[in-house]
């Protein structure tokens, strides 16, 4: 067998936990993580509710001469990569930096720390605005900040696929790790859209959930009074090495990165094509790439983007891609309970489908309660379900369509 | 306060770092490897602090804290 590439650490900060331990705790109960936007002024936002991290500030392990140069979404990809780090039981000491990289993606890069300055640079004139405005918005800037943190010097790429962002940052750190350039890659995303303009832009993007006085209630995948999906914020993060490599330092191996599928929809430069001819292409070339066949996959991870055409697609992809063999495979979306991440989300959705194969647990579709003609599969509904899961997929679906689909395999 | 306590203090309290951490006679860049964005901040600050107008390449991250208090006795003469 060829050596695969592993999953050996785990970080996360999420808007249910910035521990792996809680994030897994919190998702298992089924519970919705949303919750009214209270951190500025939204009232006057069509969807003003989200996902939201609280208390980054007591988790950090970053000086405050740092943190004031960097954007949220710089700390929160600090943070997990530390965690994951020390998950992974590297040695930072003795590790051979040259040949450790940071593949990351994220969609909006990062506006709190933008929009702030522009501001001051507007009103104070040129001396208003922070010399570190610079180096601390563009997508780039976190995985510039973890390799200077650590003095990573390997190859590294960001990836900005809007949703897709992090799926395919993770599939070219796990092709990275297999063709022999790197020895170690954290690998994953981040995102911080619950910022006054970035969340003024989601908006008109027109696919967020107006739910807002039951909002706990809003993110409704499936469901037939579905009415967008609601954003979350966080990072996630996993530590990524040779099989081999993994054995020999004697590190426990969550899982393994299997293959991808991706396609584009060439349709829109936002809407989805309303057929679902190529999201159904990237599902085959996940399989493909990964050498499985249909009846090998036990579960799926669902992009659950909550509008009207966009579930009834993916639902619609799956019938036709897996046909009967459906009746096997679990599926379910789990950011249901704490929102899309946009760019970060396949980095969350990895780390839940990961657990979910340590143990033995099909997390649920929360807020699934009348059924639509056109979305009648089994989402897992409201309450997670006992299933040994060995071979997983992963959805991943951009603004216009950019599909991905990410394979992932159990360890031990 | 002298003039050299009171810029310590404008640095300090700038890069949030601890006054013990700055070294008499040191270049920043060798006492608390400060970087050429964060001397532009310190540079700002000093100005609107001192009401004086330092240009960055005047003062670098290669100049000591009394490299810096020379600087801003010759601005305010």
């Amino acid at each position: 067998m060829s050596d695969r590439v592993a999953i050996t650490g785990i970080g996360v900060v999420s808007p249910c936990g910035l521990k792996k331990e809680t994030f897994w705790a919190n998702l298992k109960k089924g519970h919705s993580f949303i919750d009214k936007i209270e951190r500025f002024d939204a009232s006057l936002y069509p969807s003003r509710i989200a996902g939201q991290v609280h208390e980054l500030d007591h988790y950090t392990h970053l000086s405050g001469r740092l943190i004031k140069k960097i954007d949220v979404f710089s700390h929160m990809a600090l943070v997990a990569s530390e965690q994951a780090l020390k998950d992974a039981n590297v040695d930072l000491e003795n590790i051979d930096k040259t040949r450790v990289g940071v593949f990351m993606g994220n969609a909006i890069g990062g506006w709190l720390f933008a929009e702030t300055e522009l501001r001051d640079m507007y009103m104070e004139g040129r001396e208003g605005i922070s010399p570190y405005m610079a180096s601390a918005w563009f997508p780039a800037a976190p995985q510039g900040q973890i390799t200077i943190y650590y003095g990573f010097k390997g190859y590294s790429k960001t990836i900005v696929a809007d949703r897709a962002s992090s799926a395919l940052a993770i599939w070219y750190a796990a092709k990275t790790i297999s063709q022999g350039k790197n020895d170690l890659i954290l690998a994953g995303g981040m995102e911080a859209p619950i910022t006054p303009y970035a969340l003024l832009s989601a908006n008109t993007y027109g696919s967020l959930s107006k739910n807002n006085l039951n909002f706990q209630k809003a993110y409704r995948p499936y469901d037939l009074y579905r009415d967008g999906f609601v954003l979350g914020e966080g990072s996630g993060v996993v530590a990524l090495e040779k099989e081999s490599q993994a054995k020999k330092r004697g590190v426990p191996i969550y899982g393994f990165i299997k293959g991808i599928g991706f396609s584009s929809d060439g349709y829109h430069y936002y809407q989805y094509s309303p057929d679902s001819g190529s999201l159904e292409f990237a599902l085959e070339s996940a399989l493909s790439d990964a050498g499985w066949s249909k009846k090998d996959i036990d579960y799926i991870c669902l992009d659950g983007e909550a509008t009207v055409l966009g579930d009834r697609l993916e639902t619609l992809a799956l019938k036709n891609v897996f046909a009967k063999e459906l009746e096997n495979i679990s599926l379910s979306a789990p950011k249901s309970m704490f929102g899309n991440l946009l760019g970060a989300q396949t980095a969350l959705d990895l780390v839940a489908t990961i657990f979910s194969m340590q143990n033995d647990t099909v997390l649920p579709t929360i807020n699934y309660e009348m059924s639509d003609p056109y979305c009648d599969l089994d989402y897992t509904p409201n309450q997670a379900r006992e299933k040994k899961i060995n071979k997983a997929l992963i959805i991943a679906r951009g603004r216009g369509g950019i599909n991905a689909v990410l394979a992932v395999e159990r360890g031990k | 306060m002298g003039l050299k306590e009171e810029v310590v203090d404008v640095i300090c309290n700038t890069l949030e770092v601890g006054k013990d951490e700055l070294k008499e006679g040191r270049k920043l860049y060798d006492s608390i490897g400060v970087d050429s964005t964060e001397m532009v901040e310190v540079v700002v600050t000093l100005n609107k602090h001192f009401g004086i107008k330092i240009e960055t390449n005047e003062v670098t991250k290669f100049s000591t804290p009394e490299d810096i208090v020379s600087v801003i006795e010759s601005k305010k003469q």
